[in-house]
Parts: structure tokens; sequence; C-alpha cells
């Protein structure tokens, strides 16, 4: 038994190993900020004057449209702090209600405060609905997303409840480093769960037009991917927004065209567009980095949420679930800005990819603003928007993309 | 559905259930003769006409009703008199046709059948609720949908809740239809079948006096209070409740999302439970009597399945555990030690089951509906009523008695009627024989 080692050596190694992660987070993050295929930093977008692509009474209306969202989705946020900053404090009390054990309470606790933020969240959201229905953009009904998001609780409890059986077992056994050995196996779900993703987007059928397909097979090519799958998802009855997504990875890579983007609105080159721009993602495997991303913001999240969960008694603990809870919402909100930035980032380097792959500037332009314009989205909306929701350049960015694009290419 | 210590006393026939203003009265009487099985709705023909035909009048008669206690606040004596023998001749009838009693029915309604109706004088009544009847009677349809189903076709009103609720097979007739089939083969009703029967037939006479505004006092579908005497009974699976009634309407309001890890996890179990069942299947076979180590595994697979299903249709109040532990929740299983079994028994286990299989379906729909009902009445007043719970709690134990069967876990055959549960003999390695019903 030596002597235990005097404090300043203890903080000093706590600095010590702290600044050593810390360092290592930021050279492991400029690695993935780097990796890829970014749009190349000598390209400048040039400014250009959103009045020469939108009309006037279209930005004034995508404007209004949006400031409404956005003032919306802050009280939305709001409700959802103060909503699990209070179950933070009383939620411990709801454990009257389980006859589980000790992972079964805190998975019941852990339920429970979503689903009180989901009661908070209920009038934000129908207004939103109101808002969507009442410029043509939803077609759905109340009580359709009443009912639709009250099932989509379900699946959100499901993971919920898988993350806190691994946390809370994981810290019965390991106590406060329970977090080091759960980091990996979240990552590894993550990875599994995006790779079976394409097979949970309901309503989808394959992609029957023959001459788009022969494109996408021709884009794959170009862009140096294969075996892509190509879905359609039937939205329409939902939403008139057009929309693509690009997801898994390896043998399950699937890009998804929602049928709002096929019913005529836009040109077969203009599907092609975005075609090229799904594709992009597969082939810088912007899923993987997705998940590589969550992990590397991930990791110091739950370590934070170690280290609130002891304010309870530690994770293994069911009475610290909403503090974590609150803790984990807390933290990620905090952290949107940046994972925003991420994002947008990927979205570009998308675009890019699109641009060489096609190499028609002016269609992917068009393709841009008609996106604008069939979303009522605005396409030149104020900064702070952008870093508190924006997971896309805005559409004057992308259209501004194309022309230095073009200037180069000259 | 396990009270506990609170078991009925010794059994008298005939007994009356007490307390109510309808009370269902049966006479223990199993035999049956198989001829008049045989041709039972042929024979049921002329009655069901003349039912028919009284029917059309007590509708008359009852719209007249229905003005008179509104207006005077109880009804006219002669009136409710007529009213309360057609219920009374109803009942006898449908007991005839679906087995629950023998001999022919007669014509009058007159009391004294084996299975008869007993209904109160008449009283003062609300005149909101006579106001409002038809309205205030929509739940108690819907249920009766899932018990008395279209059979009772005398009852007419009741077929309104078919559309949304009874498109399922009620308990009524996938009790009466078995029972042919037993009855045929043995010349006796079983008793769960014939029991199952009779709280359909409570039921819906309670309704039917409902409706035709003879009492104002709601339909309980309480099985354990729909007549007497009920059996006590010491199954190798048994139920018992020790629920409170109690809920917390947060988790009532979120119930179903809730309950999804459980599901999810209860159907990775059950592929799990599927093989150690056929593993069980080929050790019984071979052995007689099926490993400790499966046993116990199945056992708690099937306490499990009860523990869900007890949440989910809010037979329970509080959140289950995952793993199917004795003595976690209030709904609670009590499986009895592996015994030896009949190997012939063993190997058509399946063919078995299939009458049972039908009245589990039948059981579903009445689950769904109590879950559905309850949860309205669960999150306006923070109770589960008695009648729905107990209702759901002999839903779940059927089920559960019946994957104790299929997987081997009991080779005691699933009980169909309302019951008492006795504690269990102290030696709990005993062999029981089958017995449908």
């Amino acid at each position: 038994m030596g002597q235990p080692m005097p404090r300043a050596a203890r903080f000093a190694l706590v600095a010590l190993t702290l600044a050593l992660a810390a360092t290592l987070w930021i050279w492991a993050a400029h690695a993935l900020w780097t990796s890829g295929s970014p749009v190349p930093s000598s390209v400048r977008l040039p400014h250009l004057d959103a009045g020469r692509f939108f009309s006037a009474s279209f930005l004034e209306r995508s404007a209004s449209y949006e400031r409404f969202l956005y003032v919306d989705g802050l009280l939305a946020t709001a409700a959802l702090l103060v909503t699990l900053g209070l179950y933070a404090r009383r939620g411990a009390s709801l454990m009257r209600e389980s006859a589980a054990g000790r992972v079964g309470t805190g998975i019941l606790l852990g339920m429970l405060g979503f689903a009180i933020v989901w009661l908070a969240e209920v009038p934000f959201g129908l207004a939103a609905v109101w808002w969507e229905r009442r410029h043509g953009v939803s077609h759905q009904s109340y009580v359709e997303w009443l009912i639709g998001s009250f099932l989509e609780l379900g699946s959100t409890f499901l993971f919920l409840a898988l993350a806190l059986a691994v946390a809370m077992g994981l810290a019965g056994v390991l106590r406060r480093w329970w977090w080091a050995v759960a980091a990996p196996i979240f990552v590894g779900l993550a990875l599994l769960f995006t790779f079976v993703s394409p097979y949970l987007i309901a309503s989808t059928h394959p992609l029957r037009d023959r001459s788009l397909v022969a494109d996408a097979r021709e884009l794959e090519r170009t862009e140096g991917v294969d075996g892509v799958r190509l879905r359609v998802q039937d939205v329409h009855e939902s939403t008139t927004a057009p929309n693509a997504e690009a997801t898994g990875f390896g043998p399950t890579r699937t890009v998804v065209l929602w049928d709002t983007l096929l019913d005529g609105r836009f040109s077969d080159a203009e599907v092609r567009v975005v075609l090229a721009h799904e594709i992009a993602h597969l082939a810088h495997d912007d899923p993987l980095r997705g998940v590589a991303w969550g992990a590397l913001f991930g990791i110091p999240l739950w370590a934070l949420t170690a280290l609130l969960a002891r304010r309870r008694g530690g994770m293994a603990r069911p009475e610290s679930v909403p503090l974590v809870v609150f803790g984990l919402v807390a933290l990620q909100l905090l952290a949107t800005p940046l994972v925003n930035s991420v994002s947008r980032r990927t979205e570009a380097a998308a675009d890019w990819g699109a641009l060489n792959a096609t190499r028609e500037p002016a269609v992917q332009r068009n393709a841009m603003r008609k996106l604008s314009t069939t979303s009522l989205s605005d396409p030149d909306p104020p900064a702070w928007t952008q870093v508190l929701f924006g997971t896309h350049p805005t559409a004057m960015q992308r259209i501004e993309l194309t022309r230095a694009w073009e200037e180069g290419a000259r | 559905m396990g009270l506990g210590a609170a078991d009925p006393p010794p059994a008298t026939e005939p007994a009356v259930a007490g307390g109510r203003p309808v009370r269902l009265v049966v006479t223990n009487d199993l035999e049956r003769g198989r001829l008049s099985v045989f041709f039972r709705a042929l024979l049921a023909l002329p009655f069901l006409i003349w039912l028919g035909i009284w029917a059309v009048a007590a509708f008359l008669v009852a719209i007249f009703n229905w003005a008179i206690v509104l207006v005077l606040g109880r009804p006219n004596e002669g009136i409710h008199g007529f009213l309360a023998r057609f219920v009374r001749y109803a009942t006898h009838v449908y007991a005839f046709l679906n087995l629950a009693a023998e001999p022919f029915p007669g014509v009058g309604g007159k009391p004294g059948y084996r299975v008869d109706v007993e209904i109160d004088p008449p009283t003062r009544q609300n005149r909101w609720s006579v106001a409002f009847r038809l309205v205030l009677a929509v739940p108690a349809l819907l249920l009766a949908a899932t018990i008395v189903g279209r059979s009772a076709s005398a009852y007419d009103l009741i077929n309104l809740g078919r559309s949304s609720a009874g498109n399922g097979l009620s308990l009524l007739v996938a009790a009466a239809a078995l029972g042919w089939f037993a009855a045929i083969a043995l010349g006796r009703m079983p008793r769960g079948l014939r029991d199952l029967v009779a709280y359909a037939l409570s039921y819906g006479a309670q309704l039917w006096a409902y409706l035709l505004v003879l009492t104002d006092r709601y339909p309980s579908g309480d099985p354990l209070t729909s007549f007497e005497p009920l059996p006590t009974r010491t199954d190798p699976v048994r139920m018992e409740n020790g629920d409170e009634g109690h809920r917390s309407r947060l988790t009532v309001f979120f119930r179903l999302p809730l309950a999804v890890p459980h599901l999810v996890w209860l159907s990775l179990w059950g592929i799990l439970a599927l093989f150690a069942a056929i593993a069980s299947w080929f050790a019984t076979l071979a052995r007689g009597t099926s490993p400790q180590s499966l046993h116990r595994f199945l056992s708690a697979y099937v306490r499990y399945q009860l523990h869900v299903g007890a949440f989910l249709y809010l037979v329970g109040n509080p959140f289950p555990g995952f793993t199917g532990a004795e003595n976690t929740y209030p709904v609670e299983l009590r499986v009895a030690g592996r015994a030896r079994q009949n190997r012939w028994a063993v190997f058509f286990r399946l063919v078995l089951a299939l009458p049972a299989l039908l009245l589990a379906a039948a059981f579903g729909s009445l689950l769904l509906v109590v879950a559905v009902l309850g949860w309205f009445a669960a999150l306006f007043t923070g109770r589960m009523p008695l009648g729905l719970r107990n209702a759901g709690a002999l839903g779940l134990r059927y089920t559960a008695q019946l994957y104790g069967y299929l997987l081997l876990v009991t080779e005691s055959y699933p009980y169909s009627g309302p019951c008492f549960e006795a504690p269990p003999p102290p030696i709990p390695e005993t062999v029981s024989s089958p017995a449908l019903g």
C-alpha cells in the first residue's frame, strides 16, 4: 500500500489527461473534417443577389413562412428544456409506477421523460402543422399528425430502452467507468442501425423510371460507387415538399427519392442532379462518416453524462435517469451549432460532387431554385437561423457554388 | 382469477349472484343428450322465431317505457314485468341454443329454467341516465360485441357494436361451438365452457335490462360476480391478482408506446422459447417429464408474457420487469413444478391445443376492447373499473394457461370459465388429467 497521491499531483494528472484527450479529440475532428472530398478550399463563393433567382413576392413569403417555424422551433426547444429541467427535479418520484428492477425502472423513467416532453411539445407541433397546411406545404390532418407522432414514440422508446439498458447494466458492474465500455457498444449499435436503416424506411418501392435508373447507373460509374439501391418513398399524401436521402453502407447503400420529386415539377435533368448529389454522399461514405462524427461527439457526451449521474448516486441508480436525460438533451442542444456546421460542409461537398459528375451547373442551379420554391424555404435566411437550424447550405449558397464551379471550369 | 384467501363458500345448487338488480341463476346441470345437442340449432329455431316476434313488441313497448321513466322517474309495474319477462325468455332461449342448459325453454319466459334471470321490481331511476341511455350504453355494447357477439341476434342493439369491435369471434359463439363438439363426444358440457356461456348470458341480460330501462345499473363485465356458484380451482398454471385498481394517468396515456420495448423483448424471447419448447417436446416424449432447466425457462417466459399482457391491457398498473421473475408483479402467475406427462398428449399437443387457440382468439378480442375502454376510464378516473379489470384478467389467465399447455409447462388443459383460485396443494409435483374446457 503506497502513500496517497498529493492533491496537486492528482490535479496535474487529471489536467494532463484532459489536455491529452482534448488534443486527441481535436486531431480526430480535424482528420474527419478534412477527409472525404470536400469543396476545395480555393473555391470562393461569389455573392449573388437572391432577387436575380427568386421573385420579390416569393422571398417575402418564404421569409415570413420560415420566421414562424423558427419561432415555433425555439419555443418548442424552450418547452423541452423547461419540461426536462422540471422532470430532472421531480421525475424520480415516478419510480413508484414501476415493478421492474433497477434497470427496468430506469428505462421507465427515461421513457416517461420523453413522454412528458412529447405532451409539452404537442401545441408547437400542431402549430407547425397548421402553418404548413396554411401554406400548402403539408396535407397532413391534425389527427394524423397526432397519432403518427404518438406512435413514433414507440420507436423512440425502443432505442432509449436499449441505450439505458446498456448504460445502466454496465454501470452496475463498472460503476463510474461504464461509459468507456458503453462507447464502443453504442458506436457498434449506430453502425448496425446505419447498415439496416434503408430497410426501416416505410412505404418505399423500387425506382421504376428506366431512364432515371440508367442515369443513376452512369452517375455511379462516374462517382466511383456501384450497387446502389434506388427506392422511391410515397410521401405525397402528407407533404408537397420534395426531398431525397442517401443511407446505408456496403451492400445496403441506398438512395431514396420522395415521390414528390417525381410528380412532374422537376425535369429529368433536375432529378438527375438530385441523384448525383445523393450518390456523392455514398461515394464520400457520408453515412459512415456520420457514425464517426457521432462517436466523436458522443464519447465526451457520455463521459459528461457519467459525471452528471454521480450527483444522483451514479448511472446504476434509476433515480439518476431523469437528470441524465436532461443533461444529455441540454448537451446535445449545445453541440447543435457544431453538428450543423459539419452537416453543411458534408452537403456542400455532395453538391460539389454532383457538379463534377453531371457537369451541368445551370441545371443544378435550377434544381436548387425549385427545391427552395416548392418547399417554401427562405433562400437567404438570417445567419443565426443557419447556426441553430441549418443542416444544409442556404439555397443561395448552393446556387453560388454552381457559379463558382462554372468559373473554375472555364 | 385468483382472489387469494377470499374464496367463496362451498357451492350449493342452485345459487344466485347477489347484489345486482339483474342476476343470472345457474343450476349445475352439465349432462347433455347427444341427439338434442346434435340438432340444437334446428331445435332452437321455433324458439328463436317466437323470440323475434316478441322482440318487435318489446322494442315498441321499450320506447313507451323510456318515455314513462323519463317523465315519472320509475317504470310502470306492468310494462316492467312484460319487459323483464322478455329478457328472461331471451336468456332461456340463448342458454338452450348455446348449450348452457338442456331442457326445452318453453314459450312464456316463466321463472325456474335451469339458466334463469332474476330482475328486481321497478325502482326510481336517474332521469339523466335514462335520457342518454343509448349513448351511455355504447361502451357496454362494444364489450358485449366481444362477449355475446352475433349469436344473440335477438339482441339487435348489441350488433351496433359489432362493426367496430366485434368482427372477431365472440366468447359466447366460441364456447358454444367448442361445447357442441365436447357434448357430442362426452355427453356432457364441460364446466368451463358452460360457465363461459353463462358469463356471456349474464352480461347480455344485464345489458338488455339496461337498454330496456328496467334498471339504471350499468352492466358489469365482472366474470367473478356474473353468477354463483363459481368453482374454486387449483390449476398447475394459475393467476393471482393482487391489483388494487389504482392507475397512473401518465402511464395509462402512454401505455402503448411504453409497452413497445417489452413487446420487442417478448418477441425475441419468444423465438428462444419456441426452440426451447421443441427441445422440451423431444425430451418429454423420451423421458415423460420436461427437463428442469427448460421447465424453468419456459415458465419464466409464460410469466413474463402475463406481466406484459397485464400492463398492456391495463389489468395491472406498474411497469413490469424484463425477466419474468416471480413475485414481482401484482398480477402474478404461479406455475407448479414439472410433472410427468402423458406421452400421447405430448405427441399431439399442437392438435389438442387447437380448440383452446380458437377460444384464445375470442379472449384476444375481449382483451382489446377491455384495454380501449379501460384506457378512457382510467384516464378520467385514475382507476380501472373492476368489471373490466376482471374480464381482462380472465382473458389473460386463459392465455397464460394456454401457453403453459402449448409450451409443455403443464399437461393441464386451459380452463375457460370464471373461477376462484385456491392455494396450491402442499406437494407441487402432481399429474393432472387433460380435460377439455
